[in-house]
């Protein structure tokens, strides 16, 4: 286990390296932000001076050096919009983007877990197609509209709910549920069809000959075996909503990662965008990880190559 | 089944147990205003890096070195000079500081922090708008007394006093010299100290920047409200729920929507004429290039806009037509301009037509029209796209070119794309702001920002920051004006009026005329 963990950690530092150059190159191809930076009746000399005072004067060889032997010890240089340094943007706004993904997550995990057990208990009847309704309008309907929504009606006109911002636990509940819907499609369908295979299987039928409570059977003999896809999905899908959240945290004024990263790209800003695609690559690595990891620990019989 | 209608009781019962507990706490105590913003720009705090865009929160927090009224007009009551005067060659300019302010850390506010502003704000890591000119205009800043510093320039100018001030960008803005020096500029840029009404509490990158009052300021009083909280909501739906709910007091809405928030009572203040939206023409080595180089095909197509409708159907009716080329309204009044009736371009494609055929270009020829987004502009694509389907009517090939505005600016800057047409929704000025303006687009020797390229307009505006003698300065002004629309030197379309919501109880609100300020302490004024 420990030789598996040590060479995914090898190929993810790979991976890391090679996007570093990706997402460096790829910046830089977007255009000077100069152009963005400064004022209009910006001369000339402006220009020099601030390319100087920014680095942006440097051979790119240079400055791709630089990013780099810096970014392994944690700092990400200063961001040319905020005139921070990018590392403290970072700390400000994952933990933002950490919580609402957990709290979408939360939410879709108990909407999904009862749905998709019960939708495939009661295969074919009512619940199973509000089920599959459910699927279906969370993975058809645009987020940006959800949101927009549940924004202007639930927040605006019924006032029920906050409409923006970090502000208590009731602000998460709008951004959570946008971000959430989408996943409990997924996860819900995910499911259905793999509790649907071994309510099947030969194990399954013994318990329920050999007298064990329908609940138990399901709940724990059956659900069990039916979760490996499922954690596959949400292991990723937390990665994607912790790192692109980026519509629903423009709608809801949120203040997380996936903002930062819309505002560096839109700023050309190439620190910040540096420091949020190699953050977020890390952040997928890692769960990815996680997930092998927990493959184990939930189905005994999955052992990792010496 | 029964489980299932057992779970749905239960998720109701939850979802209204929260509904009720999360209710609680959303009002605002008295005490507080809370601005909900679009945009913050760059969201600096260091008035030397941010700019005149982050005005309206810096001004806050800062004191400028010349006070104005809203109206724009320079004030001896709202700076830290009571008084100024020049010496009688004009190079040398005395300011009298107000005695006994303190920045918030309890600092006195010496001759020495003005001296030490100046020179930063001036400096090359400087990115304020107007740094460049003033370097090029100081020569010394002397400070024979705490209370008194003397700028000496290189030539006799009566803009120095105006460059100071809060009508224009940041660089007459007093920061604390010995808390920069002792915590350094990033330590500044991170916890700022002013001198100002408020002070700094917090700022959260991509959320919000929190300040409070102090007791009593010389500007304001005892500030109205305690905490003044600005909070950055990109998407407009957002806003205009929070301003519903009570939980933001000022918000920026699109023309659009303000007909909405008016049929619920929500009372919308105008900045009338805030910006002008004016296209120009991308100018080659030598200034503009064939066909536009003919008058007459500027003149054309200049006719074949209709900028009513443009007002009326892109705009919502929030917006006027425009007659001058770069012509910065808020100027006019103080340098005695006069748009007559005679200037307003009317909508006449039939002789647009024939003054391309008398110019020779009657088949029509082909135009490049770059088309982007600007801040605070979400019309602009699609102005862009009207003015180029005017065009097109005259028998123009247009070609849009979708870019962001950088791309143009550079391609402009650069002269890449002789004859293409770009535009920008300008902030509107004072007399002076519009003259560095002027001496930036319109202006030959500037090079890259240049949009004119007249030796008549070149040797006017070279006058005007040598000339002391304000009258003479005012009719160069005017005859700048007149110039650039009689020879048609772009393609002026309309004057925007930028509106914001305001909660119902939040009275009365002067917003000002003056560049990216909002006089948010006059809102909170206690006087």
């Amino acid at each position: 286990m420990l030789r598996f963990i040590a060479a995914r950690l090898f190929q993810s530092l790979v991976a890391l390296a090679i996007i570093s150059v990706v997402v460096f190159v790829l910046a830089r191809a977007t255009g000077d932000p100069l152009y963005l930076i400064l004022p209009m009746s910006a001369t000339e000399e402006d220009f020099a001076n601030a390319r100087r005072y920014l680095g942006l004067d440097r051979p790119y060889v240079e400055q791709y050096l630089s990013f780099v032997g810096r970014a392994v010890t944690g700092d990400f240089g200063t961001s040319l919009r905020a005139r921070r340094p990018v590392s403290e943007l970072i700390r400000e706004r994952l933990p933002n983007s950490l919580k609402l993904a957990a709290f979408a997550m939360g939410i879709s995990l108990a909407m999904a877990f009862p749905l998709g057990v019960m939708a495939a208990v009661k295969k074919g009847t009512g619940i199973d197609r509000a089920a599959q309704i459910i699927s279906v309008l969370g993975q058809s309907l645009p987020t940006f509209w959800v949101a927009i929504l549940l924004v202007e009606f639930v927040a605006g006109r019924l006032q029920w709910l906050p409409a923006g911002g970090i502000d208590g636990f009731a602000s998460y509940v709008l951004p959570g549920f946008t971000l959430g819907w989408f996943v409990v499609a997924g996860l819900m369908r995910l499911l259905r069809s793999g509790m649907l295979e071994v309510l099947d299987s030969e194990y399954v039928k013994l318990a329920r000959v050999k007298g064990v409570a329908e609940r138990r059977v399901i709940w724990m003999h059956a659900l069990k075996n039916a979760l490996i896809p499922v954690i596959t999905f949400a292991g990723i899908y937390f990665a994607i909503l912790v790192t692109t959240a980026i519509v629903v945290e423009t709608v809801f004024a949120w203040p997380g990662l996936g903002r930062l990263a819309y505002e560096g790209i839109s700023s050309r800003d190439f620190p910040v965008i540096q420091a949020v695609v190699l953050t977020t690559a890390a952040i997928v690595a890692v769960v990815n990880l996680a997930v092998d990891c927990l493959y184990a620990v939930i189905d005994p019989r999955i052992r990792y190559a010496r | 089944m029964k489980r299932a209608s057992a779970m749905a009781r239960v998720f109701l019962f939850l979802a209204l147990l929260g509904v009720v507990f999360l209710g609680e706490g959303s009002a605002q105590p008295k005490t507080e205003l809370t601005v909900a913003f679009s945009s913050f720009s760059t969201e600096v705090l260091d008035p030397a890096l941010g700019g005149h865009i982050v005005k309206y929160y810096l001004s806050l927090m800062f004191d400028y070195l010349v006070g104005t009224t809203p109206d724009g007009q320079p004030s001896r009551d709202g700076g830290i000079a009571t008084r100024w005067e020049n010496s009688a060659d004009y190079k040398r300019w005395t300011f009298h500081l107000r005695k006994g302010v303190k920045f918030h850390n309890g600092d006195e506010l010496t001759s020495e922090d003005v001296k030490f502003s100046l020179l930063r704000a001036i400096g090359k890591r400087s990115t304020t708008g107007y740094a460049g000119p003033l370097r090029t205009l100081i020569q010394d800043i002397e400070t024979p007394a705490p209370d008194r510093v003397v700028i000496v320039t290189k030539e006799p100018t009566l803009i120095i006093p105006t460059y100071l001030s809060r009508s224009l960008s940041t660089e007459g803005m007093v920061l604390p010299k010995k808390y920069i020096e002792a915590v350094g500029d990033d330590g500044f840029a991170r916890k700022p100290v002013g001198s100002g009404p408020y002070k700094f509490v917090e700022q959260v990158t991509g959320s919000h920047i929190k300040l409070t009052a102090v007791d009593s300021h010389w500007r304001i009083g005892t500030p109205k409200y305690r905490n003044m909280t600005f909070r950055l909501v990109p998407e407009e739906t957002t806003r205009i729920a929070l301003l519903r709910r009570g939980e933001v007091d000022v918000a920026d809405v699109s023309r659009e929507r303000v007909g909405e928030l008016e049929k619920e009572g929500f009372p919308i203040h105008y900045r009338r004429e805030e910006a002008i939206l004016t296209m120009w023409w991308v100018l080659g080595p030598n200034g503009l290039t064939s066909p536009v180089k003919d008058k007459r095909v500027r003149e054309a197509l200049n006719l074949a806009v209709d900028r009513a409708e443009i007002a009326r159907s892109i705009f919502g009716g929030k917006a006027d037509p425009a007659a001058v080329p770069l012509g910065l309204s808020w100027s006019f009044k103080d340098v005695g301009f006069k748009v007559t009736p005679e200037m307003a371009y009317p909508y006449d494609p039939a002789r647009a037509k024939k003054l391309l055929a008398d110019a020779g270009v009657a088949p029509g020829f082909s135009l490049d029209v770059y088309a982007y987004q600007l801040p605070g502009l979400p019309e602009g694509k699609t102005m862009a796209e009207a003015v180029a389907g005017y065009w097109e009517q005259l028998g123009i090939k247009t070609r849009l070119i979708p870019v962001d505005y950088p791309a143009f600016r550079k391609a402009w800057v650069d002269r890449a794309t002789p004859g293409a047409v770009g535009y920008f929704n300008i902030a509107n000025r004072d007399w002076i702001g519009a003259y560095a303006l002027l001496e930036k687009m319109a202006y030959t020797p500037s090079k890259a920002n240049d949009t004119v390229n007249d030796a008549e307009i070149d040797g006017m505006i070279a006058q005007v920051m040598r000339q002391t003698d304000k009258d003479k300065i005012n009719a160069l002004m005017r005859n700048v004006f007149t110039r650039l629309r009689g020879e048609h030197y772009g393609v002026p379309v309309v004057y925007l009026h930028s509106p914001y919501a305001t909660s119902k109880t939040l009275g009365k609100w002067n917003v000002g005329r003056v560049m990216y300020d909002l006089f948010f302490d006059q809102l909170a004024s206690g006087k």
